[in-house]
């Protein structure tokens, strides 16, 4: 390939990641997926940095591709801690349930339809056997525990 | 004028049609046919690129197998790329269509590969490696974790569901038409700027010295401390920040999750039930 | 000790420097002791009032160098001497010494005025293109006989009163706030007299009403005094109305509003002020128009009305009687009421350019008095009595001023001199006589009180005596001045004859209404209301003491001053009566012993009357029982109980018609204008509702907003692209 061939195909290759990640960002009700689609949008910024560099032989694309791992490590780490934090408050990882920035006429966004049950389209998930009688948990095991 | 464009409008609605049918929904029917429409868009896709397919400007036929780019065409069609690219952007359409989040992740694992390989078929090796470690081996395995941990029982309504599906696979696929279409556009006239830097024999050594050189590594490293020394101590102090930072919101949200695991723990002792205390309390 | 400049200074800061330490340290360090700031600054502003006194009456004998004129650098006009001008029979001689403090404002080259320079522009001999002028408003302070005068009856007078008050407003919770404003009224008060310029006058005009409102209403958590304060303010403000019009016709008129002339510097004229002595003594610097004259004077006039209480503005007067009584001795009685007085006898010479205004003055003094002297007959309030005697007495002096001769005016002064002391005596002992009775002041509900309070009672008669006119008390002198001066005017005119009759009415009035309050408080059996409980006794020291000067002060003040007649002889010195229009014909020292009889003999019958209704068994109720079975009789009596229905009428026509208006622009408010306001704010609301659609509050519907922002961001850039390549 020339290299202005291998300019364009990563160009396009990168924005392909880029509405993928759009695509899943949006659509997608699970905060831990919307983040993975915000990290794909990343990637595909990424790709096209660094075929330009190539293409100018300058060295600053892939020094700014440093920075964006370097601050998608950052983000990651403070955002899976918010979502963590978000998920002990909500019991869930749906982002539906935090919209209460909403005006205060707004109807609340509800699912018209819920899908059927994982069981019955087929949807298998491994189950670990309980296995024994759980023994009674100690009084002061428990505030132990709960203060570690 | 759009006229001449069509092909890219139909690999956009292609792309578009066979998203919204792979994305969750209620009832989800007819993936299969969203995996083959998916396929067939990235393929016309594939197909303009390589082939220069109706990008002929006025007085031109409008689609025309020679009617190509420049320094190129048909006979340069990169195996090795084709396959990269087709792994990435396939394992990326399952990442962020699939309903199980742990699926989405190793998938996503699988795009990171793909781009690691990218890089390193640029000659960017030292990138990719570092998504490989970084991406792949720290977050993704983040990931995973907070998965785990909050997600014990797996099956959750939201994750088969989609919050408006079929406007953002249309935003999305639009928004990757125009891109492409517009890179393409711009590449088949280029300026004598871009031709010379793609062409000239003097570009090309100076890139087989340059950023292509066999001490790739330490010229990177040698541009990081030389002339974005700040940067990098910039960036290091924000890693210092945001791990602060994650600590202390996780120690005050386990700080909340204690109380109430203590309100619960007196409950349960005042119930004197065999319930075991412990795991994701439900608000 | 120190000069005049100095003293004119000092008197009024000294107040001052009290109406700003007592609000200070009253609250925290002076507590009980407030009064002291006030009685000390006041007790020393009086002494130096009487050096002002005596160095003016020094420098104003007739054989004194009249030369303290600040006029002199200037220079006299051609054709007139200030000082001795064509009008000034008999080597009569104006003084004033005027110090210039410090100029207020200043506008150079503000109009164009010249001494010389005839008022009516249409004149044939007026210059063709006058010198400019600046207009300035100097901080002036003036020091003549008639403000001398003046200063030492109100600073000695509130001298007293403050060391009354001391004891009257004992354990008060507003003690310190009371001497703050004690203070700031003589302070005003003081400076109203001594101003030399019409602005400034009307400045403390004002400040000395702020000052009564204050204390009127100083038991604010009464409702009455509360409304009494409003009532006062709001009547004076129809009056100050009328003075500031005449101020500004003043300034039209004259082009300045100075007293006293200002001598030519650099290349400005002069300016001949509005009452100074260049103006005075040429004639031709007084020839304005008859329309003019008279509205300046009717405009001053009602500006008097307003302050002075006289009818058809005396209806706040009465009411004010709900501030404490101190305060009704000093304010509304001896003093600020005294202030209409006091300008009109400063503007004589403005009144007497226009003989309409003199009549209506005259009128207006007659209408009151004797309305005044009615109601007075039938109130059962104490104070309010006096308070009716008091706009009864103002009457009186209007009546004098209004004959607009020398006579009529040294007399209408010389009763506001000796009125000041039998009035406040009056007062102070009501004031002593409530303090007993627990706060009550009908007096229906005591009586017998000489023998419970021997010294109230003694000085009570004083004061009584001396308001009735009867001989030698100070009343009886100045009561027959005034009688004197209307039957000479009335000699040559049949409207100031009818006065005259008036006026000795009003005094039959007087000696009634005064004796029936004596003889219904301190006469027959002792009886004393609940309020006062078993502990009825005489006033302390503090209070007493000012009752005896006050009433060795009315027996003494009117014969010493008329005998000797240093009182009318200092009184003419002051330039606004000694030249001009005013002078006239001079004094006439004569003692005319048929008025005097008529004065004595109507005293005596009125108390008489008195006597006869309120003595021994008290046949009023009887005789008026009887008196009322005919129709005109119970009319007249609920006529003069009801104060003449003034207030009913005033409520009717102007409280109700405003308060409709406020009603209907209230309704126009609400209804109108805040409907459509309220129409301007749907505009945005409703743009605002539109918008609001978009708040859904999904996270995903931001972003997605934002893609597609980008996205026609992107295509119309693309659009726009393809078209220019193709174009």
């Amino acid at each position: 390939m020339s290299e202005l061939q291998l300019l364009y195909n990563y160009l396009i290759v990168g924005a392909l990641l880029f509405g993928i990640g759009l695509i899943g960002f949006l659509s997608r009700r699970n905060m831990i997926v919307m983040f993975l689609a915000a990290e794909m949008m990343l990637q595909g910024v990424s790709v096209s940095l660094v075929a330009w560099g190539r293409f100018h032989n300058d060295w600053g694309g892939q020094v700014l591709v440093v920075f964006i791992i370097t601050v998608a490590a950052c983000e990651a780490g403070i955002a899976l801690a918010l979502v963590l934090m978000l998920f002990h408050r909500a019991g869930k990882l749906d982002i539906a349930f935090w919209q209460n920035i909403r005006e205060s006429n707004q109807p609340r966004f509800v699912d018209h339809e819920l899908p059927a049950d994982g069981e019955a389209v087929g949807q298998h998930w491994p189950k670990l056997t309980p296995s024994g009688i759980e023994p009674p948990a100690k009084e002061e095991e428990l505030v132990h525990r709960i203060h570690v | 004028m759009l006229g001449q464009q069509w092909p890219y409008a139909v690999a956009t609605l292609l792309f578009a049609a066979g998203m919204w049918l792979l994305l969750p929904r209620a009832r989800p029917q007819g993936r299969p046919i969203g995996a083959g429409l998916v396929c067939a868009g990235l393929a016309l896709l594939t197909l303009l690129v390589h082939f220069g397919l109706a990008v002929g400007v006025e007085g031109q036929p409008y689609w025309s197998w020679q009617a190509g780019l420049p320094h190129g065409g048909a006979a340069a069609v990169d195996i090795v790329f084709l396959v990269l690219a087709a792994v990435t952007v396939l394992s990326a359409v399952a990442a962020v269509t699939l309903p199980s989040p742990v699926y989405c992740a190793i998938w996503f694992g699988m795009t990171l590969l793909g781009t690691a390989a990218l890089f390193l078929y640029q000659g960017a090796q030292f990138l990719a490696l570092a998504t490989v470690v970084v991406y792949a081996g720290a977050i993704l395995v983040t990931f995973l974790f907070v998965l785990m941990l909050a997600h014990p029982e797996g099956d959750a309504y939201y994750d088969r569901l989609s919050w408006e599906a079929m406007l953002s696979a249309c935003a999305g696929a639009v928004l990757v038409g125009i891109l492409t279409m517009t890179t393409l556009q711009a590449f088949r006239d280029p300026g004598p700027t871009i031709s010379t830097k793609a062409q000239s024999p003097q570009v090309a050594q100076a890139r087989a010295t340059g950023i292509l050189a066999s001490e790739h590594v330490a010229s990177l490293g040698g541009q990081l401390f030389s002339s974005h020394l700040v940067s990098v101590e910039v960036a290091g102090t924000l890693l210092l920040v945001a791990l602060v930072g994650a600590i202390a919101i996780v120690a005050q949200a386990s700080g909340n999750r204690l109380d109430r695991m203590g309100h619960v723990g007196e409950m349960g002792r005042a119930e004197a039930t065999g319930r075991a205390v412990g795991g994701p309390t439900h608000v | 000790m120190f000069d005049l400049d100095t003293l004119m200074v000092l008197v009024p800061a000294l107040p001052l420097a009290s109406a700003i330490l007592t609000p200070l340290l009253g609250k925290f360090v002076l507590k009980e002791q407030s009064h002291l700031p006030t009685v000390i600054s006041l007790a020393l502003s009086c002494v130096l009032s009487l050096c002002i006194l005596f160095q003016v009456v020094d420098l104003s004998a007739p054989h004194a160098p009249a030369t303290e004129n600040e006029l002199g650098t200037g220079g006299p006009p051609p054709g007139s001497n200030p000082r001795h001008g064509q009008n000034a029979p008999g080597g009569q001689v104006g003084f004033e010494h005027v110090a210039t403090l410090w100029t207020w404002a200043s506008i150079p080259d503000a109009y164009a005025h010249r001494l010389d320079e005839r008022i009516d522009p249409k004149a044939p001999d007026a210059p063709a293109a006058p010198a400019m002028s600046n207009f300035t408003i100097d901080i002036t302070l003036r020091a003549d006989p008639l403000t001398s005068i003046m200063l030492c009856m109100v600073t000695f007078i509130s001298t007293l009163v403050a060391i009354y008050a001391k004891g009257y407003m004992h354990h008060d919770p507003g003690y310190w706030r009371f001497f703050t404003y004690v203070s700031l009224f003589v302070f005003s008060m003081t400076m109203l007299v001594s101003v030399s310029n019409f602005l400034l006058l009307y400045v403390f005009w004002e400040a000395v009403g702020l000052c009564s409102y204050l204390l009127v209403g100083f038991w604010y958590q009464k409702p009455e005094a509360a409304a009494a304060g409003k009532k006062a303010f709001l009547v004076n403000r129809v009056g100050d109305f009328g003075f500031a019009l005449g101020l500004f016709l003043i300034w039209t008129t004259f082009g300045t509003l100075n007293f006293h002339d200002t001598p030519a510097v650099g290349g400005h004229a002069g300016v001949a002020g509005v009452l100074g002595q260049m103006r005075l003594a040429d004639p031709a610097l007084y020839q304005i128009g008859g329309t003019t004259a008279l509205l300046i004077a009717l405009a001053l006039f009602i500006g008097a009305c307003g302050k002075s209480a006289q009818f058809p503005l005396h209806v706040w007067l009465p009411d004010a009687m709900e501030g404490p009584t101190p305060v009704s001795a000093l304010i509304h009685a001896a003093t600020m009421v005294t202030a209409g007085v006091y300008m009109v006898t400063r503007c004589m010479p403005l009144f007497s350019l226009a003989p309409t205004a003199l009549h209506v003055v005259s009128i207006i003094g007659c209408i009151t008095a004797v309305m005044a002297g009615i109601i007075g007959i039938t109130q059962n309030d104490l104070k309010r009595v006096l308070a009716y005697s008091t706009i009864s007495q103002l009457g009186f002096m209007f009546i004098a001023l209004g004959t607009g001769t020398l006579a009529g005016a040294v007399a209408g002064m010389f009763h506001l001199f000796t009125h000041a002391f039998f009035k406040a005596l009056l007062f102070l002992g009501a004031g002593s006589v409530m303090h007993a009775m627990g706060g009550v002041v009908d007096m229906r509900r005591f009586s017998g009180l000489r023998r419970i309070m021997p010294i109230t009672h003694a000085t009570f008669w004083f004061g009584a005596l001396a308001l009735s006119g009867v001989i030698p008390f100070a009343g009886f002198w100045s009561k027959d001045a005034i009688l004197a001066a209307v039957h000479h005017a009335g000699e040559s005119s049949s409207l100031y004859q009818g006065c005259y009759y008036a006026t000795v009415f009003a005094a039959l009035l007087t000696s009634l209404y005064t004796f029936r309050a004596v003889f219904l408080t301190f006469f027959g059996p002792t009886h004393v209301p609940e309020e006062a409980g078993h502990h009825a006794h005489e006033s302390p020291p503090s209070m007493t003491m000012p009752l005896i000067v006050l009433a060795i002060c009315a027996l003494v003040v009117g014969a010493y001053f008329e005998l000797t007649h240093k009182f009318a002889h200092f009184l003419v010195r002051t330039p606004s009566l000694a030249f001009g229009p005013v002078y006239g014909h001079g004094l006439d020292d004569a003692f005319h012993a048929n008025i005097a009889l008529v004065g004595t003999v109507v005293a005596l019958v009125g108390i008489g009357l008195a006597a006869y209704f309120y003595l021994g068994d008290r046949r009023e109720i009887a005789r008026v029982t009887q008196f009322m079975q005919s129709g005109w009789g119970l009319k007249l009596y609920q006529l003069s109980y009801n104060k003449f229905f003034l207030d009913p009428i005033y409520t009717f026509f102007i409280v109700w018609p405003l308060q409709l208006l406020a009603v209907v622009s209230s309704l126009v408010d609400q209804l109108v204008i805040d409907r459509i306001v309220n129409w301007f704010g749907i505009v945005p609301r409703a743009f605002g509702s539109v918008l609001r659609t978009l708040q859904t509050g999904m996270i995903q519907f931001y972003a997605l907003a934002m893609v597609l922002g980008m996205l026609v961001l992107v295509g119309s850039l693309l659009v726009w692209s393809m078209s220019w390549q193709i174009g």
